[in-house]
């Protein structure tokens, strides 16, 4: 059954200020998230772990490793120190409740500080001492703690929570992802199979039946001599074999010399043929990323002026947004020209009335009707106006008449002192522009907002691409070469071809020497078969059969461990590929799969290829991160139905992009029974809840069983600041 | 007075603002320093129009200090040259009717002393609303009622509605 870690708490250790019951973290089977930005107690909830199984913790200064003896005066909560008076105790530790299936485990590890002089930082004012670690046991069925004495039962309880051969693939930071297999050495996954596997009882037992051939051997050769019916053939052909069996063992050894030669020569390769592409792909990727920076800065000027340009359409005629609202007013000014107008021509009728009494009268505006419908009234004796007869001689044919008569005064008498219907007339004309627009408005606001989405989103996807081809060029110098030199390059190139060449000779070499085995061994049998057929008939039957059995045994037991082997090597290989594509499940690469191949040298190689075989390189610092922890995750659900042991992970996501981390957290419950992941990823400190918008999608999904947000007040002095822990599920 | 000499009795004039109101000018438009937390405007008027706009939308008017106390800036014709934002400002402006002591046609029979009062009249009429809208601003300024949004003067505008 599973261990299963149900919670840890902590008493002023680092940050984690206060008694257990002030910081603690409940956990469950399955997926738990601690989200934690940078300082807000990641590391140091990693340390509990490293204190309870080593007795040291991880110094963030330096990155090495301290006894917590040595060290016990850092681990102590600033805020704790300075509250304790010179003369009184601190205590500092951890408590952590695990359960199995039958029992539940709490361990308490501490040690206790008195405080002797001023300066609470120095290591010399605090007298340290480590208390006896201690643990309490209880079963399911009847829930009371009882202490354990045994000091080896404790050593187990603790071992058993992770083994310590696990630990490597149970417990880690982010980076120590990239150390647990390195791929460019042909041990790497033979050690991790080791690690895993009974393959090394094959070992045993195949070195042991060859033990017992020998000795049956040498027990058979000797009844041969003793007995009468023994000749000279007999000897000549045991003689002929163990010379063969010598000659065996020198060629199996230059053998040895020779895949040594050829892995030796294969990783020189490989990394030149690293540096010697990196120059090359260097170079791919600053012209990409020259050009994705141009591309990026117009648009964002383009975007930066558009956000200036926003207000711009309050007073820009083709937006017209100052309108907004002031339809009433624009109605009202059309109504108040009518009105003014209409005042202007009773006035300027009057006036004309009372200047000439006798003259016409008409409220129709000034020379209206004009002087082309005049006269096609006159021509047509119709009145246009009132839509009447007026025959030649009537009264309206008169009118028509003294109207086109009427005096054509180019500079009419003002009929005011300030002619000011052009000031309003005009302004209603020109003004058009500005008040047709009342409709639009809404959807132009709309439609700016969706312009700017758009050329943010833009903005956005360029700054992304731009992120990554820049963090490819920067794995690219992490990979260490950053050869800017000519000479360097040719140094490499013939470095390179010298690998290349010492390859091919060691090569023909194995082939060569792999022919002279096989041959030898056909000749070693021969002349078994041989020595069998001279072999005297009064040799008790025992030893004869004790020799056959056993030579059979060396064979059997030989052809069992190889099969073993290439059995988990293929296992490994369909677990790691099933994992990997769970894990890169939302990412934007193209197909592929993880190849496992056998190297000339014995080895084992993993490549990443395409469909077309193709192997793909280039590939980002987290994507070889992932291809690591998909075959880490081989190892474990290859080698077992059931892992047994949870996983504790600081920072594992930390080189990756947002898709893998989802894929992360959805795969991880496939080998881990209990996961406890810290992440500062999901952390957003700009928004009120904190969380990104993964973070918030992860904390409604069913598979996360806890959710933890660390949160440290960062305005209070380093030695004030207590991590508070917030359950948000 | 012809149309065009009281039009440009008008735009010739250049409107005032308080002087307590140059630090809100300056964090709202582009007179101020670049680096500004809020959306802004470009050239004083701009903020000093949708001022005035919001004063009438809102009915404020608040009278300036004493001229000694008050600044002036680019004359009323020369806000937004080529374009008839002027005109329609104007169209609003004289549509005001409450707030102005004149009828349309009585401005046709006035003597020229009497018109120059009604263009100060107008004149005042911008500045005291621009003030009312500026004094709004402020006021939610100050209580850190401005959100942060590129929209924030066109929300504004609109909610007002």
């Amino acid at each position: 059954m599973a261990s299963i870690i149900n919670s840890i708490s902590f008493k002023n250790f680092f940050n984690y200020y206060g008694d257990y019951d002030d910081t603690r973290y409940e956990f469950e089977e399955g997926v738990n998230i601690i989200v934690a930005d940078n300082g807000a107690g990641k590391s140091k909830f990693f340390n509990a772990f490293l204190w309870l199984f080593y007795d040291q913790v991880l110094d963030s200064d330096d990155k090495q490793k301290k006894n917590v003896k040595d060290f016990a005066v850092k681990i102590i909560s600033d805020k704790a120190k300075q509250e304790t008076s010179i003369g009184d105790q601190v205590e500092t530790g951890i408590k952590i409740e695990y359960s199995t299936g039958r029992y539940k485990y709490q361990i308490i590890k501490s040690f206790t500080a008195t405080r002797i002089s001023e300066k609470i930082t120095d290591f010399d004012s605090w007298q340290v001492t480590i208390n006896d670690i201690e643990i309490d046991k209880t079963d399911h069925i009847l829930p009371k703690y009882k202490p354990v004495y045994d000091a080896e039962e404790k050593d187990t309880i603790v071992k058993q929570l992770i083994l310590p051969t696990l630990r490597q693939y149970s417990f880690f930071q982010g980076e120590e992802v990239d150390k647990m297999i390195d791929f460019s050495k042909k041990s790497s996954i033979e050690e991790a199979v080791r690690t895993l596997t009974n393959i090394s009882k094959y070992e045993e037992i195949s070195k042991l039946v060859k033990e017992i051939a020998e000795k049956a051997e040498k027990d058979l050769n000797k009844q041969t001599k003793a007995t009468s019916e023994h000749n000279d053939r007999l000897d000549k052909a045991i003689e002929e074999k163990e010379a063969l069996e010598l000659k065996l063992e020198q060629e199996s050894e230059k053998l040895g010399e020779f895949k040594k030669l050829y892995e030796d020569a294969e990783q020189e390769k490989n990394n030149l043929e690293q540096n010697f592409a990196n120059a090359e792909k260097r170079k791919d990727l600053d012209d990409k990323i020259s050009d994705k920076s141009r591309i990026l800065r117009g648009v964002k000027d383009d975007y930066d002026n558009f956000l200036d340009g926003i207000n711009k359409r309050f007073f820009d005629g083709n937006f017209s947004w100052i309108s907004l609202g002031f339809e009433n007013s624009i109605e009202e000014f059309k109504t108040k020209i009518k009105e003014f107008r209409q005042v202007r021509y009773e006035k300027q009728a009057l006036l004309n009335a009372s200047e000439n009494p006798n003259d016409f009268f008409t409220f129709l505006p000034v020379n209206s009707p004009d002087a082309v419908s005049l006269d096609s009234m006159i021509e047509k004796e119709h009145c246009f106006v009132c839509n009447r007869e007026a025959k030649e001689g009537s009264e309206p044919y008169n009118h028509f008449i003294k109207l086109k008569e009427r005096p054509k005064n180019k500079n009419p008498k003002s009929f005011v002192k300030n002619d000011l219907e052009d000031f309003f007339g005009n302004l209603q004309i020109n003004a058009t522009p500005f008040y047709n627009k009342f409709d639009t408005i809404q959807t132009s606001v709309l439609r700016t907002r969706e312009r700017e989405i758009e050329l943010k989103e833009r903005l956005d996807k360029l700054n992304s691409e731009l992120k990554s081809l820049k963090s490819q060029r920067k794995d690219i110098l992490i990979a260490g070469t950053d050869s800017e030199h000519i000479d360097n390059a040719t140094t490499i190139i013939n470095n390179y071809k010298g690998a290349i060449r010492r390859m091919e000779q060691a090569f023909t070499r194995i082939e060569r020497l792999e022919d002279s085995i096989k041959s030898i061994k056909a000749d070693i049998k021969n002349t078994e078969k041989e020595i069998t057929n001279l072999r005297p008939k009064d040799i008790p039957e025992g030893y004869t059969i004790n020799y056959e059995i056993s030579k059979d045994l060396v064979e059997a037991s030989y052809n069992a461990k190889e099969r073993v082997f290439d059995k988990m090597v293929s296992l490994l290989e369909s677990h790691a590929n099933k994992h990997f594509q769970n894990l890169i499940k939302y990412n934007d690469i193209k197909g592929g799969v993880l190849k496992f191949e056998k190297t000339p040298s014995g080895g084992i190689s993993l490549d990443y290829i395409d469909e077309l075989g193709n192997e793909v390189s280039g590939a980002s610092e987290g994507f070889q991160r992932m291809k690591k922890f998909a075959v880490v995750m081989a190892i474990i659900s290859a080698n077992t139905s059931h892992y047994n042991y949870p996983l504790l992970a600081d920072a594992p996501l930390s080189a990756f992009g947002k898709a893998f981390n989802k894929g992360f957290f959805e795969a991880i419950p496939d080998v881990f029974p209990q996961s406890i992941i810290l992440v500062k990823d999901l952390y957003d400190k700009d928004v009120p809840e904190k969380l990104t918008d993964l973070g918030l999608k992860l904390l409604k999904s069913d598979f996360i069983k806890t959710f933890h947000i660390n949160e440290v007040d960062e305005e209070l002095a380093q030695i004030e600041r207590t991590t508070n822990i917030e359950r948000r599920k | 007075m012809t149309a065009q000499e009281f039009k440009s009795n008008i735009t010739t004039k250049r409107p005032r603002y308080a002087d307590s109101r140059i630090p809100l000018l300056e964090a709202f438009s582009e007179k101020g320093s670049r680096n500004a937390d809020y959306s802004r405007f470009g050239p004083i008027y701009e903020l000093y129009i949708y001022a005035m706009m919001l004063g009438i939308k809102r009915k404020t008017r608040l009278p300036l200090p004493p001229r000694n106390l008050t600044s002036d800036f680019l004359e009323l014709g020369k806000w937004k040259r080529d374009s008839s934002l002027v005109d329609f400002l104007l169209m609003i402006i004289f549509t005001q009717t409450e707030d102005l002591s004149f009828d349309w046609n009585e401005l046709e029979d006035m003597e020229e002393e009497q018109l120059n009062k009604v263009v100060s009249e107008v004149i005042t009429l911008i500045e005291e609303y621009a003030n009312g809208g500026l004094e709004y601003l402020e006021t939610l300024w100050q209580k850190g009622e401005l959100d942060t949004s590129h929209y924030m003067f066109i929300d504004l505008y609109k909610n007002l509605n």
